[in-house]
């Protein structure tokens, strides 16, 4: 990127940040709405033909056949539409990245390779156009997540930090966060490099090879230095002597109350995330990326370690793999009873761009060997699962947070609209910045 | 004046036979005339030999059984089985030998000066061929060519340097003769045949200017000179080509009419230097990267009816029948690929199957090329260490069917044909230059078979093993001080002997001709205050004796069946013994005769989804009861059916008649729709999607570079596509030619083209064209900014115009001079002349406006805005242009200049009357448009039917083959797909795709097809993993040992090893982004 250019970029955006499209923020607190007559897809158990939904104080307060609407409560009629939770996307740069070409415009990684104390919450852009764009396919939740940087330092990102989990509506990050910390965000490096294109310079391969070394050495010593200060900070009653910012990050993760999400698409990366996960017992481990994870299906099924899958739609990872191998990755996955979620691939497009994409790429599962009902639960409640946040979000069940669309159809088919989206029991503002365009040019 | 050194040569042939026939017995030796200065002492030694005794292969197939060949004064004398030896001929008893015409290395770098060579190129490991960085531009000095690549007026003749050392290693290979090339350029100079003996240099060039050697030699994207791509090389070789034809010419008409009014032309040595070539007249060597670059040679060679010879890198037998039938003569190496690491379940995956069939099949490529009728030549270029691994590796090659006669051919008479120096050289015919090679032991076959002698120009070269003491046999011995064993049974040849004493066994090495060392365990020697005399009446001790363990060393030296020497026990017992041999060695057979390779290497592309042939086109075809989705008038045709005849689509609608024997589909609840097409698509391209070394490159070609082995195109097909536009990249505003292809799987570069499609051209505006040099350390390349982009356009349009008049005038006669062909400029003016039309990659609405002016101003024929992501914006300008939108469905803000694209951009386009399509610009979006297609119904209200013909119909007929493809209409292609639901589901997914009549893809094929692989790389993996054993067991010790069964030595897995590179894809693994945003270089 030049530089020159980025810098010239940064006072456009800074204007064009305030020009942000014109989706308001939901009011709250929102009153209580009756979504009346809808067909209900609760994710967890049977569809409900016809059914009514009463959102109150941003929960789902009672599902059933015609239901009374409470006093001051708005009715709206959704006969002939169909009712699903919000979708989760699981790992997204969403909010953290706005042009992906535009260097001033990104903020998904941090320099240096041991970041686990940097916190996706703390740049996310509440004016991000991404989101609301990302709204109207019916993506409500977002897991900001850091990635590793690989560009412009001397040592990869390992560590990148932690992810946040999002709500994705609110003036401020503050009033969007559910969660200010989900996980540690490991990024296993690559053992050999992923392409292999043109023949290695000699002593390439072998440098590849002892750089790999030492950057699973850096990891180690981190999870070392972690358990190291977590036992004197217990040993000094909870109060060290120094704070160290980035081992302090790392407790939760050490105590088992946060997973590690380790990011690796490689089956040596995740042979090689498997060998390490049985020196570090005690850790919660979540696979992300996963392209070859079918590989594994009964290795990460025996170590009862959960994917998320990073997009259907990756190309295959070798030339003799199946043109099919990434699209029923989910569906081999499930099959062998690993659990798992999908969420949108980032290879191509760059950044958080098409997160709208998600349901998307679950149909392609689908289509490709995975149950479609299984699809659905694979960006709803699956994910919710993963993240730990199953009690709130990811289906329609009374008393989990209001967070639903409304659609005229199957919304994991492409012509199928949003009609309403609902957060936290709050109506959305549908509007982005590309229908404001749209608008704007019908009129030419 | 070129041939001046063959034109000597033949004359002292001439001479010689006079001798042979008047003077031999009485012929006087003369010392060779140089212009050298004697220093000291002149030598006036005899040059005269006489090899008698020996078995004489005077050419392939041509053997004198028992016979004498006399040399004199450098050149053949006599030859024959009863030729008499000269009485003052130095006699040479070579019984039990074979002789050789002298080889003739086809290649070599062997006194080379350094700057002939790559930069770096000493560093590399000895020997070592190894892909590397091409040179960087050398600043053009002298009037010569503009490009530094282009350096054909470089001659080794004039920079060949001593080297005895590099001299004395390949002559004991048995090379008498190498073509010596210079290794810097593109066109890179004239190579020259050189003897290997020890005289001066002037005195051994056989042949100069021997060939031209050309190279698709490209600088790495940021170094940004022309050429950065393969596409840019080919073009530049072709206006080289052009330019030296030009140069003659007009350098001829200016002879006539100097003096006259008429400017001087320009003088450039470098296309006077290619005079030669572009008459025809010297051999234009071409090396090949891979096997995909050979048709592109000869589609070079035809144009401009060059005379022309490969040098090839081990994979040419995948397009042996093409070479065959092209009669051209190919140079190949012989540096097979070592076993690849298997050993880890998880690493193998890894190594692709055609990766396994290569390291198989790397040693049949010469068997299969003569098999094929082929001419092939051999070279130890490649090699590590050619010293070790030329023979071990061209026995196996012989093991794999390649006979004797023509294993040697290819180092003697071939090379000579290649190189024009038959005359002298390749064959023991009287007159020929005396270069002989004398082996023992069967030299193409026997492992143990050694070079004894070597005979350059008439002067003899003694080899190690030459008068080398043959230790193998019988041995009784005699021992004096020790009890030890009646008999030893020595093994073995040179450096590989074994020692057996009974059962116990030791080791033994022969350190100089006459002298061998041994080892042998203690426990076979007895006690040694037994004092012996007798080797009958004492056996071996054994555990009775002092010497319990350890090791006794033995040394002796010999003549003929006598060895006398010493030896000491491990307790320092010193010794004494002598031993006689009793029987001869039994010859050792050589190993196994036959090798055969498991890969059958008969589909192509090779490895895994590759095809035996074409698929069947049926007579007819009919499709009944289907969803049938025409994307023409007829709209959507529920039960519907389809019929084809010979791979056209002759009627559509209801209730059809099949024809007798018609192949029936029954579509029975699935969806029928024409084959998808793919507007802007940069797979199968080789080595480089931009020419980025200049703003203007409208000569290239894309169509030269077409590689049909990128699985990108099987998984495009298991999409639905049938039909791309491969484009060159988005670096420059002017880019290159594009090539519309047919995804005939199968099929090599030419096949895949779609004949008769409209020729176009690739421009692009915007961010990429004025970041293209953002990474260079200064930016000089024009324009910067979008101001720029128009005015380079129009310059280069008024040029074209030029360019039109200049050559009207001078075929008016109103000109002189013929003036320079500029394919640059025809390229512009085919445009002008709306022969080519122009897909411009562009973004933003002012850049798109400015462009529109321009075209109306100049009535350029723009066939489509790509990208154009703000489209919607100036939607009227577009539609009145005429122009199509060739856009993405959704994607948006990966750039500054995309920000404000919107998924509603196709349907406002479309409302406007532009012609829209979707496409990909990538290898992943290219296997599902179907359901991008959908994108346009959800965002813009786009009705099913018309969204379908954003994929299908629209792409054709922006690129201008509706009347082709794109739709099921009769007379049209037949194209199709087969669906198991409607095309716009993300839920549905291709069964069948066809293209001309012919099923392409078939999901339950593709499942027969990975069983089929699976089942092959199970087997090559075994056979891998049993050689990967073997040669980790036998360790890089085996290689110090002298053991040179294999070059390099394996390492165990896991090991540090940069042997990964033998196996370098040179297929695409289809990982490649393949997109115009995300190029070399930072362009996004």
């Amino acid at each position: 990127m030049n530089i020159r250019i980025a810098l010239s970029l940064t006072g456009l955006l800074a204007a064009l940040a305030l020009h942000a499209s014109t989706a308001l923020p939901a009011k709250r607190p929102a009153g209580p709405v009756l979504l009346r007559g809808g067909e209900v897809h609760p994710v967890i158990g049977a569809v409900l033909p016809k059914a009514d939904v009463l959102l109150m104080d941003g929960k789902i307060a009672r599902i059933g056949p015609k239901l009374s609407a409470p006093a001051g409560a708005e009715v709206v009629d959704v006969t002939g539409q169909r009712i699903y939770p919000g979708f989760i996307i699981a790992n997204t740069t969403l909010g953290l990245e706005e042009i992906g070409a535009v260097r001033a415009s990104v903020d998904s990684s941090e320099y240096g390779p041991i970041n686990p104390n940097v916190r996706a919450q703390a740049a996310f852009n509440p004016d991000s156009e991404m989101i609301p764009v990302a709204r109207v396919n019916g993506v409500l939740t977002a897991c900001a997540t850091p990635v590793a940087a690989n560009e412009g330092q001397p040592v990869p990102g390992l560590l990148a930090g932690t992810s946040s989990l999002m709500r994705l509506d609110g003036w401020t990050w503050e009033e969007m966060t559910l969660r200010p910390t989900v996980g540690l965000q490991l990024f296993w490096p690559a053992p050999v490099p992923a392409q292999r294109g043109p023949a290695p310079a000699p002593g390439a391969l072998e440098e590849t090879r002892k750089r790999y070394a030492d950057q699973v050495k850096l990891i180690r010593q981190a999870f070392a230095n972690a358990r190291a200060y977590l036992r004197a900070k217990d040993a000094a009653g909870g109060h060290p002597a120094e704070t160290d910012l980035r081992w302090e990050a790392m407790l939760p993760a050490l105590r088992g109350e946060q997973p590690v999400f380790i990011h690796a698409d490689d089956i040596k990366q995740i042979a090689a995330v498997l060998d390490w996960a049985r020196e570090e017992p005690g850790l919660k481990l979540v696979l992300v990326g996963g392209r070859d994870a079918w590989r594994a299906a009964d290795r990460l099924k025996a170590a009862n370690i959960p994917v998320i899958i990073d997009g259907t739609t990756p190309l295959p990872a070798r030339r003799d793999d199946g043109y099919d191998a990434v699209y029923a990755n989910a569906g081999k996955l499930h099959a062998a009873g690993v659990k798992f979620c999908i969420s949108e691939s980032t290879n191509e497009s760059g950044g958080p761009t098409n997160a709208r994409n998600l349901p998307y790429e679950a149909a392609m599962a689908a289509s490709y060997g995975l149950p479609a009902d299984e699809a659905l639960k694979a960006i709803t409640i699956y994910p919710a699962e993963i993240l730990g946040v199953a009690a709130e979000l990811g289906s329609i069940e009374v008393g989990k947070r209001a967070t639903l669309i409304v659609t005229d159809g199957d919304p994991l088919e492409i012509p199928t609209q949003v009609k309403q989206a609902y957060i936290d029991g709050a109506r959305i503002d549908l509007r982005t910045r590309q229908t404001d365009l749209y608008d704007k040019y019908r009129q030419r | 004046m070129k041939f001046f050194p063959v034109r000597i040569a033949k004359q002292v042939a001439a001479w010689s036979l006079t001798l042979a026939a008047g003077f031999n017995l009485a012929g006087v030796a003369a010392t060779r005339t140089t212009t050298t200065p004697v220093v000291g002492l002149r030598d006036a030694s005899p040059r005269v030999h006489a090899l008698v005794g020996g078995r004489i292969v005077m050419a392939p197939g041509k053997v004198i059984e028992r016979g004498t060949l006399v040399l004199r004064d450098g050149v053949v004398a006599a030859v024959g089985p009863d030729v008499a030896v000269p009485a003052d001929a130095r006699v040479w008893d070579v019984t039990g030998c074979t002789l050789y015409p002298g080889f003739i290395e086809s290649h070599s770098s062997l006194l080379l000066p350094e700057a002939l060579r790559p930069p770096g190129a000493t560093a590399r490991a000895e020997g070592a061929e190894r892909p590397r960085p091409a040179a960087p531009a050398m600043p053009v000095v002298g009037a010569r060519a503009a490009n530094p690549r282009i350096m054909p007026e470089k001659d080794v003749l004039n920079q060949l340097t001593p080297d005895p050392k590099g001299v004395e290693k390949f002559r004991a290979l048995g090379f008498t003769v190498a073509n010596i090339a210079p290794e810097r350029g593109i066109f890179r100079g004239s190579s020259a045949l050189v003897s290997l003996g020890t005289w001066d240099v002037n005195s051994s060039v056989v042949r100069a200017a021997a060939d031209q050697e050309v190279v698709f030699e490209i600088g790495s994207y940021e170094s940004f000179t022309y050429p950065t791509s393969l596409m840019g090389a080919i073009a530049l070789i072709r206006q080289t080509l052009l330019d030296a034809q030009w140069y003659a010419a007009t350098q001829a008409a200016y002879a006539n009419h100097a003096g006259q009014g008429v400017e001087r032309p320009e003088v450039n040595e470098s296309l006077a230097a290619l005079g030669p070539v572009v008459a025809g007249r010297q051999l234009a060597m071409f090396q090949l990267d891979d096997e995909l670059d050979a048709a592109r040679v000869l589609r070079l060679a035809d144009e401009f009816k060059l005379k022309v010879a490969l040098r090839g890198v081990g994979t040419e037998y995948r397009v042996r029948q093409e070479l065959a039938r092209a009669k051209v003569p190919v140079v190949i190496p012989l540096d097979f690929p070592e076993a690849p690491e298997v050993e880890s379940p998880d690493r193998a995956v890894d190594v692709q199957l055609h990766e396994l069939e290569q390291w198989d099949l790397a040693p049949s490529n010469a068997a299969r090329l003569a098999e094929a009728g082929v001419t092939f030549a051999f070279t130890t270029s490649r090699l590590r260490k050619p010293e070790t691994e030329f023979w071990p590796r061209l026995r196996r090659a012989v093991r794999r069917g390649l006979t004797e006669d023509q294993a040697l051919a290819a180092l003697t008479t071939v090379p000579a044909a290649i190189f024009g120096i038959s005359a002298t050289q390749g064959t023991l015919d009287v007159g020929h230059a005396g270069n002989v090679v004398v082996a023992r032991g069967d030299l193409f076959k026997a492992d143990d078979a050694v070079i004894e002698l070597v005979w350059v120009d008439g002067d003899p070269y003694e080899q190690e093993a030459w008068q080398r003491l043959d230790l193998s046999g019988a041995w009784q011995v005699t021992w004096t001080g020790v009890k030890g064993p009646a008999e030893l049974a020595i093994s073995g040849r040179g450096g590989r002997l074994r020692v057996k004493a009974g059962e116990k066994s030791g080791s033994a090495s022969q350190p100089d001709r006459r002298s061998v060392l041994m080892q042998l365990p203690a426990e076979v020697f007895g006690s040694a205050s037994l004092t012996t005399s007798g080797s009958t009446s004492l056996t071996a001790g054994g555990s009775t004796g002092l010497t319990t363990g350890g090791t006794a060393r033995l040394a002796a030296s010999g003549e003929g069946d006598d060895l006398s020497g010493t030896g000491e026990l491990p307790d320092g017992t010193s010794f004494r013994w002598t031993a006689h041999r009793s029987a001869a060695a039994k010859a050792e057979e050589p190993a196994a005769t036959r090798d055969e390779p498991i890969a059958t290497g008969d589909r192509y592309p090779a490895g895994a989804f590759g095809r035996k042939g074409p698929p069947a086109q049926p007579e007819h075809v009919l499709i009944t009861h289907g969803t049938v989705w025409t994307s023409g008038p007829a709209g959507v045709i529920e039960d519907g059916d389809v019929l084809i005849e010979r791979g056209r689509i002759v009627q559509v609608g209801r209730k059809l008649v099949a024809p007798a024997g018609a192949l029936v589909i029954d579509a029975r609840g699935k969806h029928v729709t024409a084959g998808i097409i793919d507007c802007h698509s940069h797979i199968a391209i080789s080595r480089g999607v931009n020419e980025g070394g200049s703003a203007v490159s409208l000569e290239v070609r894309i169509g030269d570079v077409i590689d049909p082995t990128d699985i990108s195109l099987y998984r495009d097909l298991a999409g639905g596509t049938t039909v791309l536009n491969i484009l060159h990249g988005s670096a420059n505003p002017m880019g290159g030619q594009n090539q519309v292809i047919k995804i005939r799987w199968g099929e090599d570069a030419e096949g895949l083209k779609f004949a008769g499609a409209k020729p176009g051209v690739k421009f692009a505006l915007g961010e990429n064209v004025v970041r293209a040099h953002s990474l260079a350390p200064v930016r000089t390349r024009y324009p910067v900014s979008r101001m720029g982009v128009p005015e380079i356009m129009h310059d280069v349009f008024n040029r074209a115009r030029e360019y039109e008049r200049t050559w009207a005038d001078y075929r008016a006669g109103r000109s002189v001079l013929p003036p320079r062909r500029d394919l640059r400029l025809e390229a512009a003016l085919e445009i002008l002349n709306r022969d080519r039309i122009i897909h411009i990659h562009s973004y933003r609405s002012d850049e798109v406006l400015t462009f529109i002016r321009l075209a109306d101003q100049l009535h350029l024929p723009v066939a489509t805005f790509q990208h154009i992501l703000e489209g919607y914006k100036v939607a009227p300008e577009i539609a009145k242009l005429g122009a199509g939108g060739s856009t993405f469905a959704d994607w948006w803000a990966y750039k500054f200049e995309v920000y404000d694209g919107i998924p509603y951009n196709g349907a406002l386009m479309a409302r406007a009357g532009i012609v829209v399509s979707y496409n990909s610009d990538s290898a992943d979006l290219s296997r599902r448009l179907n359901t991008e297609a959908a994108k346009a119904v959800k965002y813009g209200g786009v009705s099913p039917v018309n969204a379908l013909d954003f994929v299908t119909i629209n792409p054709a007929r922006q690129l201008q083959i509706d009347q082709r493809v794109g739709s099921l209409e009769p007379g049209k292609a037949a194209d199709f797909v087969i669906w198991n639901g409607s095309p716009l589901s993300t839920m549905a997914h291709p069964e069948q795709t066809w293209i001309d009549g012919r099923k392409y893809f078939d999901r339950d094929d593709d499942l027969r097809m990975r069983a089929e692989a699976a089942a092959e790389r199970s087997a090559l993996l075994q056979k891998a993993l049993a050689e990967r054993r073997k040669a980790v067991a036998r360790g890089p010790a085996a290689e110090s040992a002298g053991d040179s069964s294999d070059g390099g030595g394996p390492k165990p897995p896991g090991a540090a090893t940069d042997d990964h590179d033998e196996y370098r894809a040179i297929y695409h693994n289809g990982a490649d982004a393949h997109t115009c945003m995300q190029e070399e270089g930072g362009l996004q």
